[in-house]
C-alpha cells in the first residue's frame, strides 16, 4: 500500500532523509520511530507530497506522488504535526470544508462528517469554535478530519502529542482499531507507544532507516534469550537505546 | 471547481467574521461619502455663484453632475481601493502558511490554481460589495436630481465605465496583493509590500518629474491612475483594460507559482 525506493530529502544545508527503502502492506499499522530531528516528520510530509523528495519514488496505493499527486492524496488521511484547523470555524464547518477540499460527493458529507465524529468522540463539540477547544479535542479533530472519506491509508504525525494520559489510551485504541480496514503510518518518539499500537515498527536515526522489523522481531534480534512482554517497557527503550546511538 | 467554491466561501466566511470586511467597507463607503458631500458642496457653489463671475454662465454650460460630481467621487474612490486591498489580500495565502492550515490545502487534491482562484474570488467579492457602496452615491444623486432638471441628473453611461474601472483596478490590486500574500511569511510583510508596489503604480507619473520624454511616456504607462483616468470620462479603450487585465494576469500567475513552490520549501 506504501512503497518507498531509495527516497532521500536534502534541505539546502542538511540531508533530512537518506535512501529510505521500506513498503507496508494493506491493513498493517506501523510505527515510525526516532528520536527528536531524526527526519520523522520530513518522511511523512514526503509521503503526503506537501515536500517534494530530492530523488526516490513514493507510491501510494500503486500511485506515484510526484507524478499522480492528486490520485495518491485522494487515498491518503494526513494528520500533520500541528492539526491544520481553522481558528473562526466550528467544528463541523471545519470538518465539511476538508470534506469539500477532498471532493466527497455532496450529499454524502454531513453522514462523513458524523460518522468520522462519532470514531473520534468529538461529537459533543461540533458546533464550537475550534479556537475554543483544548488540545486534546483540536488533536482529535485533527485525526477526525484525516479519517474523512475512509481514505486506504493514513499518515498520523505524532498524534498522542499533548494529550493526557486517558486521552493517550483512547487515540491508542481508536488507532488500533483502524488497522485492518486503513492503513496506518504513526511516527512517535516513544517506543512503548509504538509498541502499544502498531504491529511493525520502522526506527530512523539521523536520517537513516536503521531497521524495520516487527515488534516480535526487533526483541528477538536485539535482545537475544530475553523474555519480553509488550508491556516491558524498559526492554524496549534499551533496543531503542542500541538503534539510535552510533556503536 | 468545487474545491475552488469551497475555499472561496471560506474565505467570505473569514472576512465577514473576523473585522477585516467591515473595516474596509466601512472605511471605503465613509470617505466615499465625504468626497460626495464636498464634490456635491462645490458644485452647488459654482451653480449658484456662476453669474457673480466673468464668463461664469458659459462656465455652467460646459459642467454637469456627472463630471464635477461623480468622476471626481470615483477617482478619490481609486485611490481608497488602492490602500485598503492589501488589508483584504494579506492573509489570503500568508496566513495559512503561518499557522500550518496550508498543510491541509497541500497534502488535499486540490490544485495550487485551484486554491488561488478560490482565494481571488472571494476577495473580488468584497471588492463589488464596496463598488455597491459607492455606486449608491451617484443613485442618489439621480433621484434627488431628477426633478430638479428634468432630465437624468446623472449619465449612467460614464457612471457605468467609471464603475467598471475601478473594479478593473481594485481586481488588479487584489492581484498584486494576493501574489504578494503568498511570497511573504507574514500577512503584515505582504500588506506592506504590496502597498509600496500600488501606490508605486498609482503615483509612477511623479517619479519622472524633470527627466525625458521617454521616462514620462514609460511612467504614464505604468501608471494604474493615468489607466483610470479615461474610465471615469466615459470612455472604455482597450489599451487601458488590457493594463488592467494584463496585471491580474501577472498577479495571478505569481501567486499560483508562490503557491506551487511553497511545496517546495
Amino acid at each position: 500500500m506504501i512503497e518507498v525506493s531509495g527516497l532521500t530529502k536534502r534541505f539546502r544545508d542538511r540531508t533530512a532523509v537518506l535512501d529510505l527503502t521500506f513498503s507496508i502492506g494493506r491493513g498493517e499499522v506501523v510505527g515510525l520511530l526516532g528520536p527528536n530531528g531524526a527526519g520523522k516528520t520530513t518522511t511523512l510530509r514526503l509521503l503526503t507530497g506537501f515536500l517534494p523528495a530530492t530523488s526516490g519514488s513514493i507510491r501510494i496505493a500503486g500511485f506515484d506522488v510526484f507524478e499522480q499527486p492528486m490520485e495518491a492524496r485522494r487515498r491518503i488521511g494526513y494528520l500533520p504535526e500541528v492539526p491544520p484547523l481553522y481558528e473562526a470555524m466550528t467544528v463541523r464547518g471545519q470538518l465539511r470544508f476538508a470534506s469539500e477540499l477532498k471532493g466527497l460527493p455532496r450529499r454524502l458529507v454531513p453522514g462523513e462528517v458524523e460518522r468520522v465524529a462519532g470514531l473520534t468522540g468529538v461529537d459533543g463539540v461540533l458546533d464550537r469554535l475550534t479556537s475554543n477547544l483544548s488540545k486534546g479535542f483540536r488533536q482529535r479533530v485533527g485525526i477526525a478530519q484525516a479519517l474523512l472519506g475512509d481514505p486506504d491509508v493514513l499518515i498520523l504525525d505524532e498524534p498522542t502529542v499533548g494529550l493526557d494520559p486517558i486521552q493517550i489510551r483512547e487515540v491508542r485504541d481508536l488507532v488500533r482499531s483502524l488497522g485492518g480496514r486503513h492503513t496506518v503510518l504513526l511516527s512517535s518518539h516513544l517506543l512503548p507507544e509504538v509498541a502499544m499500537t502498531c504491529t511493525k515498527a520502522i526506527v530512523l536515526n539521523a536520517g537513516r532507516l536503521v531497521d524495520f522489523d516487527t515488534l516480535d522481531g526487533l526483541i528477538a534480534r536485539h535482545l537475544p534469550g530475553r523474555k519480553v512482554t509488550l508491556d516491558d517497557i524498559a526492554f524496549l527503550e534499551e533496543i531503542f537505546g542500541k538503534l539510535v546511538t552510533p556503536a | 471547481m468545487r474545491a475552488t467554491l469551497a475555499i472561496a466561501r471560506k474565505e467570505l466566511s473569514v472576512y465577514f467574521t473576523t473585522p477585516v470586511a467591515w473595516v474596509v467597507l466601512v472605511v471605503v463607503a465613509f470617505f466615499s461619502a465625504q468626497v460626495f458631500a464636498g464634490a456635491l458642496d462645490g458644485f452647488r457653489l459654482l451653480t449658484t455663484r456662476a453669474g457673480e463671475i466673468p464668463g461664469g454662465a458659459a462656465l455652467l454650460e460646459r459642467v454637469n453632475l456627472t463630471d464635477a460630481v461623480v468622476a471626481r467621487l470615483l477617482g478619490s474612490v481609486g485611490l481608497f481601493l488602492l490602500v485598503t486591498s492589501p488589508f483584504l489580500s494579506m492573509r489570503l495565502v500568508a496566513e495559512e502558511r503561518r499557522t500550518g492550515t496550508f498543510e491541509l490545502l497541500m497534502t488535499s487534491p486540490v490544485r495550487p490554481a485551484e486554491i488561488v482562484a478560490g482565494k481571488y474570488l472571494a476577495s473580488l467579492v468584497v471588492l463589488v460589495a464596496a463598488l455597491a457602496l459607492v455606486a449608491l452615491l451617484p443613485a442618489a444623486l439621480s433621484v434627488a436630481g431628477r426633478g430638479a432638471q428634468g432630465g437624468g441628473a446623472v449619465e449612467w453611461r460614464t457612471v457605468a465605465a467609471g464603475l467598471l474601472g475601478l473594479f478593473l483596478l481594485g481586481a488588479a490590486a487584489l492581484a498584486v496583493g494576493l501574489a504578494f500574500s503568498a511570497l511573504s511569511a507574514t500577512p503584515v510583510v505582504a500588506a506592506l509590500l504590496s502597498l509600496l508596489v500600488l501606490l508605486g503604480l498609482w503615483l509612477a507619473g511623479l517619479f519622472t518629474v524633470g527627466s525625458g520624454s521617454a521616462a514620462r511616456n514609460l511612467a504614464a504607462g505604468l501608471s494604474a491612475s493615468e489607466h483610470l483616468a479615461p474610465f471615469l470620462q466615459g470612455r472604455i479603450a482597450l489599451a487601458d483594460v488590457l493594463y488592467y487585465l494584463s496585471l491580474c494576469a501577472l498577479g495571478l500567475f505569481v501567486a499560483e507559482r508562490a503557491v506551487e513552490g511553497r511545496r517546495w520549501g
